[in-house]
């Protein structure tokens, strides 16, 4: 629809007619993933780390963890480690308090567009990041010879829509931040949250042989259910893949996309009475 | 002619501090507004408030007749705005920019490219358009989002502070852009600036806000009137500058020169009087019968800063350094001054620096 079809003369109204939520979403999505492109510094490291953990871990339990753990395959056993550690690791609300601090958010509000599409935006943009991680993780695992379980294919698949679900939704943590503070620092440093809900998991040592007040803060901790299922869905790892063990962790990956998402809708109601 | 802005009785408070105490104003369609005030008078706040990205705490503001509140969207969609701080993503380019920027309007296919195409030609930037906004200057930037903000070809133009800080050229440039957005598309413009060369350049109408308040309102012409005073400026050597004030208020004394105000700038005096140009003939003879060299000498019509002095009992430019500033009686020069009246000369961009020194001069007459 353009001026010329509208009832009004032209120099009653603007050019502006409603583009719809699908197209806001869309272009604001675009925007997010070129800026994702053209920052390869900040791309880079969000897997660089997972990348040394994973090298670092096999190295050090790789040869003990069959007989000490009873895994057979090591690399099987960190591979979702360091899958669920880089979705977690992308710039998440970074992008958004960036927008706010500089005043590109203001402009951006100053348009028509619906307000729910700028977040949206950004979060697809995360998406983009963490599948592009996932990606790259399950094909260096398939490199090294980690076999995914439900044929190879239907593993893979399985694993990557659960990262994509964590990953989102830890993002949408330091967006919530972003959204609510405005800071900059406060949401850089969002990454905290992180540690215990990464390392408080059964990475490093499978569930069954923890002790004590250690495995009752692993078995509350819902990522604990999220890295089991991604477990699941490969072979060699101890986790058997069957539906219990997935279920579960498509459960607990939602039960925490509904609190970061909540969180981050709080937010943003804040940050639109803000202004 | 309808009206296109309307406040009534808008105020802002955040936390403790009410940074617009109760706005009311009116502009027609067509005009361009001046809005002015000095920093932190509430300037910035009201146009917030008015182009929806901040809810006022009592009062109402409309656009064309919506709500900026209960229409909020109506309203975007009809206004188009530059805020003070460009707020560009600067790993965009330029015509990224303005393509997101359409969409979110709606714009689509051939009236996308023929905007984006006619706003950038518009504001000078069509060399630079493919160039990611990293490497804009702060002038380009500035284009740039007065371009972004034309794109719908909004009917209410809001631009906070569009000069700025940007060099003479830049600033002519988007004089220039204003007048003829208002000629092309009977535009009305909103305007805020500190600049009072700038509001007397351009407004129709004018507003003074004052510590969140309207103190003046009403053509330039008008309220430049309201002075009822001719300005005369007389440059004087440094070490005379003691017995020229002497010589001035004995001549006021005697009669000589008609009681009015007098106050230091930073070359010399500005003595405000009826009929300036038969008194500054008088007025030299009196200073060169007392052995006073005398440098240039201007005779002008009151700038809106005499408007804005006589509402507040402060100058616009110097109101930040008042506070601070020492009161020095006879001490007539101040650091930060640099005299240039905006009336008086051609020079642009003087706005910022008049009348800095008359803290120290003021009611010393």
């Amino acid at each position: 629809m353009t001026a010329a079809t509208a009832p009004a003369p032209a120099s009653e109204r603007t050019l502006a007619t409603p583009s719809g939520f699908a197209s806001d979403v869309l272009a604001l999505t675009t925007r997010s993933i070129r800026a994702l492109l053209r920052e390869p510094e900040s791309f880079i490291p969000a897997l660089a780390i997972p990348l040394f953990f994973f090298v670092v871990q096999i190295g050090a339990l790789g040869k003990i963890a069959g007989p000490a753990f009873g895994i057979k395959n090591y690399a099987a056993f960190q591979l979702p480690v360091a899958v669920l550690f880089a979705s977690a690791n992308t710039a998440g609300g970074n992008s958004l308090v960036l927008d706010i601090d500089g005043g590109y958010w203001d402009k951006l509000s100053l348009t028509p567009v619906r307000r729910p599409a700028m977040v949206i935006g950004t979060l697809l943009g995360e998406m983009f990041s963490v599948v592009s991680y996932s990606v790259l993780l399950t094909l260096l695992g398939l490199a090294m010879g980690v076999r995914y379980a439900g044929g190879e294919l239907g593993g893979a698949l399985g694993l990557l829509a659960l990262t994509v679900l964590f990953g989102v939704g830890f993002a949408s943590v330091s967006v919530a931040v972003a959204l609510a503070t405005g800071s900059v620092r406060a949401t850089q440093t969002t990454f905290v949250i992180f540690f215990p809900l990464l390392f408080l998991t059964p990475g490093t040592l499978p569930r069954s042989l923890m002790q004590g007040w250690f495995k009752a803060a692993v078995s509350v901790n819902p990522i604990t259910y999220v890295l089991e299922a991604g477990r699941a869905f490969i072979q060699e790892t101890g986790v058997a893949f069957n539906v219990a063990t997935v279920s579960k962790g498509f459960i607990a990956a939602l039960a925490f996309c509904a609190l970061t998402f909540s969180l981050t809708a709080l937010a943003f109601r804040r940050r639109a009475r803000m202004g | 002619m309808a009206t296109a802005i309307q406040a009534t009785k808008l105020v802002r408070r955040f936390e403790e501090v009410e940074a617009v105490r109760g706005v009311s104003l009116e502009v027609e369609e067509g005009e361009i507004f001046g809005f002015l005030g000095p920093n932190g008078a509430g300037k910035s706040t009201t146009v917030r408030m008015l182009t929806t990205l901040l809810e006022p705490t009592s009062g109402t503001g409309s656009v064309l007749g919506h709500d900026v509140v209960q229409e909020a969207a109506t309203v975007r969609g009809l206004i188009g705005v530059a805020l003070q701080e460009a707020g560009l993503d600067p790993k965009q380019t330029g015509r990224e920019l303005l393509t997101l920027q359409a969409r979110l309007y709606g714009l689509r296919g051939a009236v996308l490219a023929e905007q984006i195409h006619e706003v950038t030609e518009l504001v000078g930037l069509s060399d630079a358009i493919d160039r990611r906004i990293k490497g804009y200057s702060g002038g380009m930037k500035r284009r740039l989002d007065l371009a972004s903000a034309l794109l719908h070809r909004p009917r209410v133009l809001f631009l906070d502070e569009p000069t700025t800080g940007l060099d003479p050229t830049s600033r002519t440039l988007i004089w220039d852009r204003v007048r003829e957005l208002r000629q092309r598309y009977q535009t009305t413009v909103f305007l805020t600036t500190q600049y009072l060369e700038e509001a007397d350049q351009l407004a129709d109408q004018v507003a003074i806000i004052d510590r969140g308040q309207i103190v003046r309102q009403g053509t330039p012409a008008a309220l430049k009137a309201e002075v009822g005073a001719d300005v005369i400026d007389v440059a004087v050597d440094d070490r005379e500058c003691g017995a020229a004030r002497v010589t001035i208020l004995e001549m006021q004394e005697r009669g000589e020169l008609p009681a009015g105000e007098l106050r230091g700038t930073a070359s010399g005096y500005t003595l405000f009087v009826p009929d300036g140009p038969s008194n500054v003939a008088v007025l030299l003879r009196g200073l060169d019968r007392a052995g006073i060299t005398t440098g240039p000498i201007s005779v002008s019509r009151p700038t809106l800063d005499d408007v804005f002095l006589a509402a507040t009992g402060g100058r616009m430019a110097s109101r930040a350094a008042e506070e601070s500033s020492p009161d020095g009686g006879d001490q007539r020069r101040d650091r930060d001054s640099d005299g240039d009246r905006p009336g008086a000369t051609t020079g642009a961009g003087t706005g910022a620096g008049t009348g800095a020194g008359t803290g120290t001069g003021r009611g010393s007459a």
